[in-house]
This record gives C-alpha cells, sequence and structure tokens, in this order.
C-alpha cells in the first residue's frame, strides 16, 4: 500500500494544471463548470471544440494505451488528471461515452479493422458516441431487447429495425452502439448483437425527450432498416450480451473518479453557500455536511483501491465493483437534498425565466436519474446479494 | 377525544374532490403554464360558484362562516389535483388575516372575496416573495412590524419564476401611498397567525400531493412490466411504495390536530402546526422521491405528470416555514422554561 504520489506525479501535476490554466481561457472561459449533471445541453457546440482543443494537448484518453492514441498514464496520474481538471472548473466532457465507454470495448472485443476505423476519431474529440441499449419493453430487463439485426446478403450489410429509449445525447452523435437480436427466434441474452452504428443515415430517427429540469439531454432513436456494414459487429453474433457486460464493467472503470472530483466541486459548493447564508450554523447542517465529506471519502479511497487492483484473490475486489453504483447514487441523490436544504426557502426561486434552474436545482434534480440509469439502485442490490453473496435469486415470472 | 370528521364536512369534501379531480386535470395545469397570468377567472368562478372562496368569510359577510378544521380536508383535495388557483391561500391565509384585522378594510373586502369578485393575498417576510400578486386587487404586506394595506396600483411588482411552474411569485414594492392598517402588537399577532394558517394549508396540500403519486405510482407499477412480471410485484418496489403509506398515513393526523388548534384557537396551535407541516412536508418528499424511482427513467420525464405533483411538494416543503425553521421552533418550545411535558399534556 501507498498513498501518495511520486515526484514525476508531481511534475505530471503541474504540466497539465499549466495546461489548463493556459488553454481553458478565451473563447472557453465560459464553459467553465458547465455541462455538468442537469447541464448537459449547455454549449455542445463550444464543448466539442473544447473536447478537441484537449485532444491537440494531447489530453482525452490518457489512460488508454499509446497505440491506441492515447497517454499511456497510471493510475495515480490519471487521478492527477481528473483532480486537476475539475478544480480548473473544466467543462463536462461531451466525448465521455465514446471515451469511457465504446472507446475500451472496442480495444477490449474489436477488430483491428474497428479500431483503425473508430478510435481515432474517440481520441482527437471529433466523433461523438450514444448508447443504445434500453428500449421501452428493455429498462431493468436489458436482456428483452426487440431491436432486429437481419444480415442482408446481397446488400453485404446488416439491417437494423427497432426502438431504443433514453438515448443520452443521441441527437449530438456521429454513432452508436447498441445491442440488437441477430437471431429473432432468440429470448434474453442469448442471440444478441452488438453493433456500431451511423447516426447519420435516412433509417435513424432521433426525437428528443424532455426531462424534468425542462431541458432534453436523452432522446427515443427509431432505427428503420438502418444499415450497419458487415465488419461493424462487435464479435460474433450472439456474442453481444458479453460485450455489453464487459462494457458496463468500463462504466465503473476510471472514469468514476472524473466524477468523484465533480461531486467534490458540488460539494464544496454547498459548503460555500452554507457559509455565506448562515446555514453552517445549524448543527444538523453541519453534521449532515460532514458525513457527506466523510462518504466522499469513502468513495475516493475505494475507487483508488478498486483500480489499484490491490485487494488480493478473496474475490473482494469483485464486490468492491459491485457496490460502487450504489453507493454514489444514494450519495448524491443525498447531496441534492442537503443542498436545498442548506439553500432554505430560496430553493424555491429559479435564477431566470422560463425555467432555467441554478447549478444546485439542476443537481438537486438530475440526482433523481442516478438511482435509476445505469442500474436501478434495486437492481444493484439484487447484484450485490445475489452475484456478491452468493443468495439465492429473486424469482423472475416466467421470462 | 374525537378525530373522525362529521359527516357533513366528509360529504363537502366528496363534492368538491369530485369537481376538481373532473375540472383540474394535469392537461388543464400544463395549458395554464403557457398562459399568461397562469390563472383562469373562469375557474376561479367556479370555485366561488361552490362557496368555497367565501368557506372562511363569516356568514355575516357572505360567506359560510366555516374554521380552518372545516377546510383542511378541501385543502387536501386542492393538493391532490396541484390546483394552481390560490384557493387554499385564500381561505386559510387571506381571509382569517382580513378577519383579524376586521373593521372597515374587513367589511369592504370579505364580501367580494366570499362572492368570488376579489383576491387578497397576503405577504410575510417570511415567504421573501408574494404568491399571486399579480392577480389581487388588495395586499396586505408585512413591513418590519407593521401590515399594510396596498391595491395594485399603490405597488410595482418584479417576476420570479419558481421551480413549480404553477407557482407565480413576486417581489413587492410598495409605494409610499400605502398606510399600514395595523402595527405593533396587534400586527405581530396578525402575522405570526397568517404563518400559521399559511403552513397549515401548505400541510393539507402536501398530503395530497403525496396520495396523488402514491395513486399514480400503485397504478403505474401494476401496469408496466419488466422479467415477465409487474414490477409492482417486486419487494423491493412494494417497500418503496408501503414506505411513504405509513409516512402518510400518519401525517393525517398532525395535519388535522394542527386545525383543530387552529379552529379554536388553542394556545399551542403554532406548536402542532410546526409538527403537521413537518410530518405532512416529510412524506410529501419521501412520495417524491419514492414515487420517481418506481418510475425509471420515466419519473424523469417532463411529459409524465408526476413532477407536477413532485414539484409543487419541493416547493411548499419551503415556503411559509421550511423544515428547518418548524423544526427550531418544536425544539424552542420543548426547551421552553417552564414548557409543560409529559402525560397529561398529550394533548
Ligand atoms: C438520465 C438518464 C439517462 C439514460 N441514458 C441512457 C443511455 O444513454 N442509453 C441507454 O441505453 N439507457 C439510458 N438510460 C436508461 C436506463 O438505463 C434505464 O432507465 C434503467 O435501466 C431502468 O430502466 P427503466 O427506466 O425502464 O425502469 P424499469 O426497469 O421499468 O424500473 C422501474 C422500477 O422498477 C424497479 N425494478 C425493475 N425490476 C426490478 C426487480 N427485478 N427487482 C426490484 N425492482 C425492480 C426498478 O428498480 C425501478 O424502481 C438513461 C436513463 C436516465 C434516467
Amino acid at each position: 500500500m501507498k498513498v501518495s504520489f511520486s515526484e514525476e506525479d508531481e511534475h505530471f501535476r503541474t504540466e497539465i494544471a499549466g495546461w489548463l490554466q493556459d488553454n481553458l481561457r478565451g473563447e472557453f472561459e465560459k464553459l467553465r463548470y458547465r455541462g455538468g449533471p442537469g447541464d448537459e445541453h449547455m454549449y455542445p457546440q463550444e464543448r466539442q471544440a473544447w473536447e478537441q482543443r484537449l485532444a491537440e494537448g494531447g489530453w482525452t484518453c490518457v489512460g488508454w494505451p499509446q497505440e491506441y492514441g492515447g497517454r499511456a498514464c497510471s493510475i495515480e496520474q490519471q487521478v492527477i488528471f481528473f483532480e486537476e481538471y475539475a478544480r480548473a472548473g473544466a467543462p463536462g466532457r461531451v466525448g465521455h461515452i465514446g471515451e469511457g465507454l465504446a472507446g475500451p470495448t472496442i480495444i477490449a472485443f474489436g477488430s483491428d479493422e474497428q479500431k483503425a476505423k473508430y478510435l481515432p476519431g474517440i481520441v482527437a474529440g471529433t466523433q461523438l458516441w450514444c448508447q443504445g441499449y434500453s428500449e421501452p419493453g428493455a429498462g431493468s430487463d436489458l436482456a428483452n431487447v426487440k431491436t432486429r439485426a437481419r444480415f442482408d446478403e446481397a446488400r453485404g450489410k446488416w439491417i437494423i429495425s427497432g426502438q431504443k429509449v433514453w438515448t443520452s445525447l443521441a441527437h449530438e452523435s456521429d454513432y452508436c452502439f447498441l445491442i440488437a437480436r441477430t437471431d429473432p427466434d432468440s429470448v434474453a441474452h442469448k442471440g444478441l448483437g452488438f453493433f456500431l452504428v451511423a447516426m447519420d443515415q435516412p433509417g435513424v430517427e432521433v426525437r428528443p425527450i424532455v426531462q424534468i429540469t425542462g431541458t432534453s439531454e436523452f432522446n427515443e432513436v427509431f432505427f428503420d432498416e438502418a444499415e450497419c456494414d458487415a465488419a461493424d459487429i462487435v464479435g460474433a453474433p450472439g456474442d453481444g450480451w458479453k460485450v455489453a457486460m464487459g462494457l458496463l464493467g468500463f462504466e465503473r472503470g476510471v472514469s468514476t473518479l472524473g466524477q468523484q472530483m465533480q461531486f467534490q466541486n458540488e460539494l464544496d459548493q454547498v459548503v460555500a453557500l452554507a457559509r455565506e447564508n448562515g446555514a453552517a450554523a445549524d448543527p444538523v447542517i453541519r453534521q449532515r455536511i460532514a458525513k457527506a465529506h466523510a462518504e466522499l471519502k469513502i468513495m475516493r479511497y475505494n475507487a483508488m483501491r478498486m483500480l489499484s487492483g490491490q485487494s488480493g484473490g478473496d474475490g473482494s475486489l469483485q464486490k468492491e465493483a459491485l457496490i460502487y453504483k450504489l453507493y454514489w447514487a444514494s450519495w448524491h441523490r443525498s447531496l441534492g437534498e442537503l443542498a436545498m436544504d442548506v439553500m432554505g426557502p430560496e430553493c424555491e426561486i429559479l435564477p431566470a425565466a422560463p425555467y432555467e434552474l441554478s447549478r444546485l436545482q439542476a443537481m438537486y434534480l438530475f440526482v433523481r436519474a442516478d438511482t435509476i440509469y445505469g442500474g436501478t439502485n434495486q437492481i444493484q442490490r439484487n447484484i450485490i446479494a445475489e452475484r456478491g453473496l452468493g443468495m439465492p435469486k429473486e424469482p423472475r415470472g416466467n421470462a | 377525544m374525537d378525530f373522525t370528521f362529521t359527516e357533513d364536512q366528509l360529504l363537502f369534501q366528496e363534492s368538491v374532490r369530485d369537481f376538481l379531480r373532473n375540472e383540474v386535470t394535469p392537461e388543464r395545469i400544463r395549458a395554464s403554464w403557457e398562459s399568461d397570468s397562469g390563472r383562469e377567472d373562469a375557474l376561479w368562478a367556479q370555485l366561488a360558484e361552490l362557496g368555497l372562496t367565501g368557506m372562511t368569510v363569516p356568514e355575516s359577510s357572505g360567506g359560510l362562516g366555516m374554521s380552518a378544521l372545516d377546510f383542511v380536508l378541501l385543502a387536501q383535495e386542492c393538493g391532490y389535483v396541484a390546483l394552481p388557483e390560490p384557493l387554499v391561500h385564500t381561505a386559510l391565509v387571506a381571509v382569517p388575516a382580513l378577519c383579524d384585522i376586521g373593521g372597515e378594510l374587513a367589511e369592504q373586502w370579505l364580501p367580494r372575496v366570499a362572492a368570488g369578485e376579489a383576491k387578497v393575498v397576503v405577504g410575510l417576510e417570511q415567504n421573501m416573495l408574494v404568491e399571486d400578486a399579480h392577480v389581487a386587487d388588495l395586499l396586505l404586506l408585512q413591513r418590519g412590524a407593521a401590515l399594510l394595506a396596498a391595491t395594485p396600483d399603490q405597488v410595482s411588482l418584479r417576476h420570479n419564476e419558481s421551480v413549480d411552474p404553477s407557482r407565480k411569485l413576486y417581489a413587492v414594492d410598495i409605494d409610499a401611498a400605502a398606510a399600514p392598517v395595523v402595527e405593533g402588537e396587534q400586527a405581530q399577532r396578525i402575522v405570526a397567525r397568517a404563518l400559521d394558517h399559511g403552513a397549515l394549508g401548505s400541510a393539507a396540500q402536501a398530503l395530497g400531493l403525496a396520495q396523488r403519486m402514491v395513486d399514480m405510482s400503485v397504478q403505474y407499477t401494476a401496469e408496466r412490466q419488466q422479467f415477465g412480471v409487474p414490477i409492482g410485484s417486486f419487494q423491493a418496489v412494494k417497500h418503496h411504495m408501503a414506505n411513504i403509506a405509513v409516512r402518510l398515513e400518519y401525517a393525517r393526523a398532525p395535519v388535522h390536530r394542527a386545525a383543530y388548534a387552529i379552529a379554536h384557537e388553542r394556545a399551542n396551535a403554532a406548536l402542532a402546526v410546526s409538527h403537521a407541516k413537518l410530518a405532512a412536508c416529510e412524506a410529501a418528499n419521501l412520495a417524491a422521491k419514492n414515487c420517481i424511482q418506481v418510475h425509471g427513467a420515466m419519473g424523469y420525464t417532463w411529459e409524465v405528470d408526476l413532477h407536477i405533483f413532485m414539484k409543487k411538494a419541493w416547493a411548499l416543503a419551503n415556503t411559509w416555514g421550511d423544515a428547518g425553521y418548524h423544526k427550531a421552533r418544536v425544539g424552542e418550545r420543548i426547551f421552553a422554561d417552564g414548557a409543560v411535558l409529559g402525560a397529561g399534556a398529550t394533548f
């Protein structure tokens, strides 16, 4: 065990901090602290330009291997990168689905051709991705997807038809990775394929869904005989579930570090507000803030423990990975409640018409989604109990 | 000791419930969000016709002469439909304040309120902003230790948006012309009573809001299928709903008890009101949290009606004294010198 940074790491810190200071200004100044949860609709173009600026500096995909355009940073350096990124108030990353999910999946399961075709655009910040898992009938029961993929021999292409829903950032995306049924007679997680599909084509229609924040970050996506090259299935037909689940592992990977730094920024804002408006004098508020602080540290230590992979062969590492989503989502939801209690009567008042929320108000609403997407709290508890503790499985109906 | 309501009270509740559920639909609320004032004269006229704007106005002034206890069940129904019109404010805050002020002002305005011809609103410093000032014909405004009465031509309004798009909030600047109608101790007493009335109204509405969210979610979880069965059949989902039911059922008694204390001007009314507001708003906040959760991503959309009720609950929890304010008030009473606690002081 070692919980300090080396001299080399500290050099790295100076480097990224300096780079951010030099670059997050001018046209990008207004992006500070923007584009986070509940604010994803803000400045999409400017944030993509920022993504490309990061790429020019070599600051996208910092944890990826060099052969794929990454920086091959150690875990420590990735931690530092995310710390400094958050400290500078740099904006929410529009490329996070590509960098955090699509890219790692392609690296792990994709063909050389797919790597050559897709990874450079992710690294360069020029191509954005969305995740097409959920469908109207397939939420928690993800294996119930009905979207079909049929191979058309004549055209030499996969033809995809069906409906996805809740697809974050589909309206900004160049590509969608999705699961679809390659075997029409199959049920549940058998007979699925994992596809990389271009969004800009006649068979794809994106309709925004307005969220309780009054803004729109997710969409319905309709595939009507959309085409996908024969080479753009990841793994073989029937491997879709395996690939999709591998990807969910990445969702709990290094990207969580960045998220925690953002949590820290939010907590700092709550603390600052409590000082400013006197709520800090209330002992109940003080204790809740102290608790939030302690729990955030717990998350941080455990994320690093999980990433450093040093918890031995007793399987406890695996359990941490299962626990993490439930813990942070619940923590974040409580932070939203705490923020509103610190705001007091003012928490009702919007900064501007027609429905512009303050950062903390937007956060309070957005955290309601944290306990839902990426596996609801209830599903997470089932996973912890059944996979982590080996308890008997819940009855699952007849499906 | 009798916590039941009379047959008359229950019958009236039923007819008001039918009316509100038929008329004040989520579609109508959404339409009101798009309109300039967010208020409908035609609906107000109907409410007046039903006697609701005059419920608490004395019979001598053309009202029904009923009390907060008679109105509390109706306030729950207003919450259930998330009524945008300021009916609860009128019956539970404005009319009692006018009655407390008395004299010419009361004589002049009470009959018009009862007839649905005029709206009166009360603005307390505790609330920072004034609800529905844009449609008020008379504003009773607290300024320090005085209560002023102002007509629309004597004030300038600045509109503020609320997290609940149905709520219309205003910062009110008064021109010098508006004279204090009461000052000193009497004004303080009226302000304190108005705050308690407002808090009671919020508490009663919170019960209705929570019930509405529960009803919607029980229905949704029976219809929505995952893993081949209704999600409502999963224990985790049921427990989310049962936990609300426990809080909500148990929040009713304190709210009714507070209405009684106010109606009978009991010495401990303020304490009862704080308790009621805490219990009811906690129930409504839990309902909002759990009901969104069992709706899954659907609960996070603007299109699903749940957020109409969730946002009103959010706003009401923080007006007429937020949780911190009311907890502090309960604490002060308990720790006051000579506080009478324990057996024999249950009520
Ligand atoms: C902001 C946001 C962004 C999203 N982005 C994306 C995206 O980019 N791509 C994508 O594919 N999806 C996305 N999703 C969808 C998300 O993954 C689903 O919402 C999630 O999987 C839950 O599915 P559901 O909404 O259909 O809820 P349901 O599955 O219908 O669940 C409703 C309720 O039932 C409970 N429940 C269901 N099954 C069980 C069980 N077996 N035991 C106990 N309780 C159960 C749930 O916990 C929940 O409380 C997003 C969702 C949100 C809110």
